[in-house]
């Protein structure tokens, strides 16, 4: 074997890490970005076995997540503390309108007008999701939906996150163990 | 350079492809994990709260009231207390509930257990008597609506099982009863 053909083979460059380290970098970022955009909470959901899944979400549904200790989460931003706020639901109900008022001027919520009992009320076609622990007291949840329910709010189409699987019991719905529903 | 030092060359594997897929492997796995397939309740608020001063007519629907027979004991990880930061979140730590339990009435019945409850859920729904007139389809009949009242106390998960069963018994229209406290 003469010096150049030994010179050739030292300049082959072996792609595998690098595309390797591609693939790990585009699985980072699709997550961090889901992540992100969905403003998800670190939260163990309550088990549902019969609910339908959450699976094609729409992109222009606010998310409210409710902290075990009550605590309202906003786009990670804790807009009501419990502790602090106590009985004063004020900062809920400015969270609902700002996220009506943004989705109206930006049109990512869709607004209806519909006559009820002789009166157009204008009211928000679109779903707002609710994201509770499985141990937060009902109370705060009832508390939102009842600021949704408001004729200045008028979100009435709320959804209430739940999971196939108990992340803290491990517990899992049957057609994700494999077994028939 | 021989021909048997070329032959013992060829022999060694490359283990640097192997150990990067499963790498990829891991993280792919990981992330499943994480991503658990969330499902959704649909709830539909009143539409005309506060707006509407005509009278109507009472709907009937059953009630499903949702009690607390035991509080229940929260159970930090070890070390730490509910007053405790994670600091890599900036959140309160989780607790798990330990001894919680709970009790229902479906219209007067009371009912100790969640199976029990399903059941008359999807006895009522099969009762003839439990089809309703329904407003958007004149002529036509639905099955009633019910409302889940939680008592004070009562956490998500008490109330999503609740609705669980009902959805499962066929009720369409799940409404929740507010406005009853917070636990003393």
């Amino acid at each position: 074997m003469d010096v150049s053909k030994l010179v050739q083979q030292n300049i082959e460059m072996d792609m595998t890490p690098m595309i390797d380290c591609v693939f790990l970098l585009m699985i980072f970022f699709v997550l961090v970005i889901d992540l992100s955009q969905k403003n998800l909470e670190d939260l163990i959901l309550p088990r549902a076995v019969f609910q339908e899944p959450d699976d094609k979400p729409p992109e222009n549904r606010p998310i409210i997540n409710v902290l075990q200790n009550g605590s309202v989460v906003y786009n990670q931003k804790v807009i009501y503390d419990p502790a602090v706020h106590k009985t004063d639901y004020r900062p809920i109900k400015q969270l609902l309108l700002d996220i009506r008022a943004d989705g109206i001027n930006k049109k990512t919520l869709k607004l209806v007008e519909e006559n009820i009992g002789g009166r157009m009320v204008s009211l928000i076609d679109d779903p707002i999701l609710i994201r509770a622990d499985k141990w937060t007291e009902w109370n705060y949840i009832g508390e939102i939906m009842k600021q949704c329910s408001m004729p200045e709010i008028a979100f009435w189409k709320v959804e209430l996150a739940m999971s196939e699987q108990d992340k803290e019991t491990g517990e899992k719905n049957k057609k994700l163990t494999g077994g028939a529903k | 350079m021989t021909a048997l030092e070329d032959a013992q060359e060829e022999v060694k594997p490359d283990m640097t492809p192997m150990i990067d897929v499963v790498f990829l492997m891991i993280i792919f796995f990981i992330c499943i994990d994480f991503k658990v397939l969330e499902s959704k309740l649909p709830a539909y608020l009143p539409k005309d709260k506060g707006s509407n001063p005509n009278k109507v007519d009472p709907q009937e629907q059953l009630s499903i009231k949702v009690y607390v027979d035991k509080v229940g004991t929260p159970e930090y990880p070890a070390g730490v207390d509910k007053n405790s930061v994670n600091i890599n979140t900036g959140r309160a730590y989780r607790f798990k509930l330990k001894d919680h339990k709970i009790r229902w009435e479906v219209g007067p019945k009371p009912f100790g257990t969640l199976a029990e409850v399903e059941a008359e859920l999807v006895r009522i729904a099969k009762d003839p008597n439990s089809q309703v007139a329904d407003d958007k389809h004149p002529g036509q009949k639905k099955l009633m609506s019910c409302v889940i009242e939680a008592y004070p106390g009562t956490y998500y998960d008490d109330v999503a099982k609740t609705a669980d069963a009902a959805h499962n018994a066929k009720f369409e229209e799940i409404n929740f009863g507010g406005g009853l406290g917070a636990k003393k």
